[in-house]
């Protein structure tokens, strides 16, 4: 093994994540308090973040990123975006955890290192430059989310909840493996660039085994997320979990699946023959569809959420069809806002909701502008954001990736997805509906948590914040490369 | 300046959500003040850009030159009154309505000053949630229901304006949204694709406007909103469709305009017959008061489409003079309200008896509304329809009809109110109630007698917009490929 380059720069924010996770863990044989793990979760999360600012800095400064392991772990900026978008979400999962935990029983110390691995897993998946380096990250990534859709012990849902996710993830990760493996066997070899190369040279006669894999590749990452049909499990596990878990899910999970599904869509994707790139369209479509009627159905917020985050599944899959120009960097955009905004809904829902996560049904929300005028006016604007409104971050995002398709040659793409938009705005402003034209009819719930309340204000700042003034952030990104893309690939 | 108009009011509704009532009424009526002060320097203030998402072509461009330096002042000037009246006439959650009244404010003055597409989307979509909430809010029985149907006509029709608004730039090949890297590249645009995009925008524009068939949403709009009027006075300044068609629809695709232009001039023409026919069957004032201001919408769409420049200045002209004049009337449907508790104009009569001042302000704004000369009404109109005479007289005398129809339906309904027998008599108006009303009445004189200057600020930006349209009759080639 010698030879090969090691840089522990360009790995650094998810060894720190792991290297804080292990040490937790260990923690934990001695001291119980989950308040305190979380503390040193945050610790992690802000230390993580500051060397992968470094590393943005560096990278954009110079024009050039680092790498390590002979490009199977790539720096660059849709990576470091991407650590971003990771880390928002960690941070915020950690913060609706610190009273929710205590508050419903969960409190046990573990939860905070599951937390941290999983978000490592994640960091890996985004940054991964080879087939080996996913599916490493995914499991990583993975297993940790399985114990902690779990979490909620005894009562059915969750359990219920663990064990579909458990079983669907293990059967997409095994589709994942049987897919590299005939990757592998097609082109001989394991990593993006080489695998684009071989698919392009002259005389390559392994078509089939190579389409073949590359669709079950696709479908192992349809299930993570959460492409319809493979989408079945989401509603039912992000109701399961218990909301923090779920913020957690919807947002680092669905973030770190999309960086690699844009990875592999902006090298070898697109040498594949075309049939792959109908049948992600067809994908999307069906995500599109089904994703926004399903949410326009629920009578549920948490189980609304759930189906709205299939539609955003849908709106990220327009940036994969244009991974190759601007897709990526709308998709970063896209989910750094998604990330506040979902995240932030979620954290509002988790002091609306009694100890087993019940009372979320919309009736509940009635009055609410009046008896918590804060938590409904956050809310209100989460879910406007999630609607596409202007002004607000989820706006930008939406045309960026709109944009992006249009621009790619997906018009009648753009289209559906304005189309589903338009019943998207009806699911978001039924509970607004709720919460300020109707009467209340029940007690509104007097859960007060400061840890909480500060995750929805940096959620709300950020949400109007990236709304009013998306250039600054837009143009970090913007300015970065991908080293694929450098190297022609 | 140009920044003032749009920061003042947002900054303070900012402010006025937090603050008790009585602080609140007066940062608010200060906001409104300070407003209109800025807006009367509007013409000829410095225009403002800046970045705005770099790398995507999105500007924070704002100019007053043109139709802007008209349209802000006088809906500043109806601002007005209207937080004068709504501060003391809404007692529940009063802070919350102003604060809504700015930012639809701030909205408004974003969507007339915009030089940026995107950006003018941006206002025009933002500012449709203060007036669905102030409907939902504060509005009458059904406000839910008609809250719902406005918000799905406004969001169905600007998200299908949002598809050709992202799609003009890529297709065309501008640097960015601004509009004038469009206008320079947009016309060269093939005709069937200008006419899809012009589709996409007309759908959204004709919602707001609104045009003929997509109006449904207005009249519960009006006759659900709060019984005061002012979310609906509001909702008139909003009106901003004939100002999109106007400023952005026309110009950046004007070889569509050309081709497809009769077909909306025919449905702008339609609008103010039917509705003005329907006016003169309603008994309902708010009804009523909705159908006659979609009347005038109608007409602002028959001088928009007449494609020239007498209907075009006509036009926007009509769209500020509305503003005072619907929004009057509004206001007196509030005051009406409040005296007898009811909207319906058979239970009034005779109202001049008891209150002959009222009676005579009401005819006043009643005349300006139905187009006699010398009020502000009067120079649009006129315009508007002489615009349309010069290129499809047919089209024209139709919705001339719907002048004559205004007639019948102005006269009717102060019949109804103020003369007969007297029912009961009412309170005669109050000072503070007069006040609310001075600010209109110096507005509809001012745009009624002078009206020249108002017209060279629109011929600013008219006189742009018909040089896009010659350049397509230059180039005949295209128009045949289109036909």
């Amino acid at each position: 093994m010698f030879g090969i380059d090691v840089n522990a720069a360009a790995f650094a924010p998810a060894l720190v994540l792991l290297i804080v996770a292990a040490m937790a863990t260990l923690w934990s044989l001695f001291e119980a308090d989950g308040r305190f793990m979380a503390m040193l979760a945050l610790i992690g999360v802000v230390m993580s973040g500051l060397f992968n600012v470094q590393l943005l800095l560096e990278g954009n400064a110079s024009g050039t990123y680092l790498s390590s392991f002979g490009l199977k772990y790539l720096a660059d900026a849709p990576a470091i975006g991407f650590n971003f978008v990771i880390l928002i979400g960690t941070a915020l999962a950690v913060l609706i955890a610190y009273d929710y935990l205590g508050r419903t029983d969960l409190d046990h110390p573990e939860y905070y290192p599951l937390i941290l691995l999983s978000s490592c897993g994640a960091m890996v998946m985004a940054a991964a430059g080879d087939l080996i380096t996913l599916i490493l990250g995914l499991e990583i990534m993975s297993l940790a989310v399985y114990v902690l859709s779990a979490w909620r012990q005894n009562a059915r849902e969750s359990e219920e909840a663990g064990m579909k996710y458990f079983l669907l993830g293990a059967f997409a990760s095994a589709f994942l493996i049987y897919g590299i493996a005939l990757m592998y066997g097609a082109t001989g070899s394991f990593s993006y660039g080489s695998i684009a190369a071989a698919l392009q040279a002259d005389g390559f006669s392994n078509v089939f085994y190579a389409s073949l894999g590359g669709m079950m590749i696709l479908a192992g990452l349809g299930f993570k997320v959460a492409f319809a049909p493979f989408h079945q499990w989401a509603p039912d596990v992000y109701t399961g979990a218990p909301t923090s878990v779920t913020a957690f899910m919807s947002v680092v999970v669905k973030a770190a699946a999309f960086a690699a599904l844009l990875r592999i869509a902006s090298s070898f994707f697109t040498e594949l023959p075309p049939v792959l790139n109908q049948v992600l369209v067809v994908l999307i479509v069906l995500t599109l569809v089904i994703g926004n009627l399903g949410a326009l159905l629920q009578q549920g917020l948490k189980r609304m959420l759930a189906y709205s985050a299939v539609a955003h599944a849908g709106y990220l899959g327009l940036a994969v069809l244009a991974a190759g120009t601007t897709g990526t960097k709308a998709a970063v955009w896209y989910l750094t806002a998604y990330a506040l905004m979902n995240a932030g809904a979620f954290a509002v829902l988790s002091l609306m909701t009694d100890r087993n996560d019940h009372g979320d049904a919309l009736e509940r929300f009635a009055g609410l502008g009046r008896t918590r005028p804060g938590l409904a006016a956050a809310l209100s604007i989460f879910l406007l954001s999630l609607a596409g409104i202007p002004l607000l971050a989820g706006f930008v995002g939406k045309i960026l990736v709109f944009q992006a398709a249009i621009s790619a040659g997906y018009v009648g793409l753009a289209v559906l997805g304005i189309l589903t938009s338009i019943v998207a705005v009806v699911y978001y402003i039924r509970p607004i509906a709720y919460m300020y034209f109707r009467d209340s009819e029940y007690k509104a719930p007097e859960i007060k948590s400061r840890a909480t309340s500060i995750a929805i204000g940096l959620a709300v700042i950020g949400t109007i914040g990236l709304g009013i003034f998306p250039g600054w952030w837009y143009g970090l990104i913007n300015a970065g490369k991908s080293i694929m893309a450098m190297a022609g690939l | 300046m140009t920044l003032a108009v749009i920061l003042i009011p947002f900054l303070v509704a900012l402010l006025v959500i937090f603050s008790p009532r009585g602080m609140a009424y007066a940062l608010a009526l200060l906001s409104t003040f300070a407003t209109f002060i800025c807006s009367l320097f509007l013409a000829g203030s410095s225009p403002l850009s800046r970045q705005w998402i770099p790398g995507f072509g999105s500007y924070f461009e704002l100019s007053s030159v043109g139709a802007a330096s008209v349209l802000i002042p006088v809906a500043a000037l109806v601002m007005i009154p209207t937080v004068y009246y709504a501060g003391y006439k809404v007692v529940e959650r009063t802070s919350g309505l102003l604060a809504l009244l700015l930012a639809m404010q701030a909205g408004l003055n974003g969507i007339f000053l915009a030089k940026d597409l995107l950006l003018f989307y941006v206002f025009w979509e933002a500012t449709l949630i203060p007036s669905v909430l102030m409907l939902g809010i504060w509005g009458r029985e059904e406000r839910r229901q008609a809250a719902l149907k406005y918000l799905i006509y406004a969001v169905a029709g600007s998200f299908l304006m949002l598809i050709s608004i992202l799609a003009i730039k890529p297709l065309s090949g501008a640097v960015s949204y601004r509009i004038t890297d469009l206008m320079a590249t947009t016309p060269n645009l093939a005709t069937a694709t200008q006419i899809w995009l012009f589709i996409g925008m007309a759908i959204g524009m004709a919602v707001k406007l609104p045009l003929w068939p997509l109006h449904g949403w207005l009249i519960d709009f009006n006759e659900q909103n709060h019984v005061s009027g002012v979310a609906d006075v509001a909702g008139t300044l909003y009106k901003v469709g004939g100002f999109g068609f106007f400023a952005w629809a026309l110009p950046l695709l004007p070889a569509a305009a050309q081709s497809i232009g009769l077909l909306f001039l025919i449905l702008s023409a339609i609008t103010a017959l039917y509705a003005a026919l329907i006016a003169t069957t309603q008994t309902h004032l708010k009804r009523f008061l909705a159908y006659t201001s979609l009347a005038h919408m109608g007409i602002v769409g028959v001088g928009v489409f007449g494609l020239n420049i007498a209907g075009l200045n006509g036009a926007v002209f009509l769209l500020a003079a509305q503003m005072l004049s619907t929004g009057g009337l509004f206001l007196i449907s509030g005051m009406l309200y409040e005296r007898k508790g009811d909207f319906d104009m058979t239970a009034y009569g005779g109202l001049s008896k008891s209150a002959p001042a009222l009676a005579a302000l009401s005819l006043f704004i009643l005349f300006t509304s139905i187009g006699v000369p010398g009020l502000a009404n009067f120079p649009g109109e006129f315009m508007s329809l002489m615009g349309a005479f010069q290129t499809y007289p047919w089209v024209a005398a139709l919705a001339t009809l719907s002048v004559i129809a205004a007639g019948v339906y102005g006269v009717n309904a102060y019949q109804r109110l103020f003369q007969g027998e007297q029912k009961e008599a009412i309170r005669e108006i109050r000072s503070a109630e007069f006040l609310v009303l001075v600010p209109l009445l110096a507005g509809i004189l001012w745009l009624g007698l002078f009206p020249s200057q108002s017209f060279e600020h629109i011929d600013e930006q008219s006189s742009l917009l018909t040089q896009q349209l010659e350049q397509v009759d230059a180039t005949p080639v295209k128009l045949a490929g289109g036909n």
